[in-house]
């Protein structure tokens, strides 16, 4: 990386690592308990299972738009900006569905339910894992980078369907967040929720700068290694 | 944590032990929230922390067999995109 990136590099680092310290702080020692139906203090699972969930999301579209122009015109940092995006899919992908069951637990008795919106989650993160696993052991060709894409785009069909699956068929998961103000009914969850959207944006930068960055590095370890085979410097 | 005393001394009491199996609707719910909570605060640390240290390590091997290459290639003359 050059000076400049560096710089921005450890200033989102700083950032985000400050934010997290605030909004944990915030959660256990100022946000108030919410009600036992919805857990109890288990309920605070949710300022991070939310904003880990729209982290998701955010990958998700990262890799759908970096796919969608893969496919229209090949590039390397099209690739990797898309690798990363499913990558860091994949991992708040299984916070959402590692956290949520926790907060299922006590607040509906059963960690899982197949209900719409965790069955559309799971078969999401399943898509994203699918794209991941193809890219790691499919190999590095053009046309298992264009297969890798046109996945990509599709998987990133699905989530629109997550967030609309409790409006179209119901089931049992909680629906606080609306477009008309949502239920979140003192100002401290609000507030921590907010914070748990920005900290938890800054943090899918960060890693899917990092991811990007892997993703070059190999692309570069690949023409130097063609590079080396070519003038007879490496054996393979 | 309230619970503990009473059913540390139903447990202690042989008088108490099940003997038959009754089915229920719904039932007791036990789990601790604390517990819960402890947990999906640390499953989601523990992955992101795992992510990052593969992610780091994976860069780190990348860029030592990147130098390797380089020297390579430049030991050989052919020093015309390895700096690309």
């Amino acid at each position: 990386m050059t000076g400049t990136k560096d710089k921005l590099f450890y200033a989102l680092l700083a950032a985000t690592a400050a934010i997290f310290a605030y909004l944990i702080a915030y959660i256990f020692l100022v946000t108030p308990l919410a009600q036992l139906q919805a857990g109890g203090l288990a309920q605070k699972i949710f300022y991070f299972h939310v904003p880990a969930a729209y982290a998701m999301y955010l990958c998700g579209g990262v890799c759908c738009i970096s796919s969608a122009l893969y496919l229209y015109s090949p590039t390397d940092a099209r690739d990797a900006a898309a690798r990363a995006g499913a990558d860091c899919a994949v991992v708040f992908g299984a916070m959402v569905l590692g956290s949520g069951p926790l907060w299922a637990k006590k607040a509906w008795g059963v960690y899982w339910t197949w209900d719409p919106r965790l069955t559309t989650t799971l078969l999401s993160v399943l898509v994203f894992v699918s794209v991941v696993m193809l890219r790691a052991f499919a190999g590095n060709g053009e046309a298992e980078r264009k297969f890798a894409s046109a996945l990509g785009v599709l998987g990133t069909v699905t989530l629109p369907i997550i967030h609309y699956a409790v409006v179209m068929w119901g089931g049992n998961h909680p629906t606080v967040i609306t477009k008309t103000g949502g239920g979140l009914r003192h100002p401290a969850m609000s507030h921590a929720l907010l914070v748990g959207f920005v900290a938890m944006t800054l943090l899918a930068g960060l890693l899917m700068w990092c991811r990007a960055r892997l993703t070059l590095s190999l692309s570069r370890v690949a023409r130097l290694e063609e590079q080396a085979i070519a003038t007879g410097q490496i054996d393979y | 944590m309230n619970q503990a005393q009473p059913q540390a001394a139903t447990l202690s009491d042989p008088g108490s032990r099940s003997t038959e199996f009754v089915a229920v609707q719904g039932g007791g719910e036990t789990t601790s929230a604390a517990s819960l909570l402890i947990a999906a605060y640390l499953m989601m640390w523990g992955l992101l922390f795992v992510f990052v240290f593969l992610s780091w390590r994976r860069q780190a091997r990348v860029e030592t067999r990147i130098a390797e290459l380089e020297k390579a290639i430049a030991a050989g003359g052919g020093d015309g995109g390895a700096g690309q």
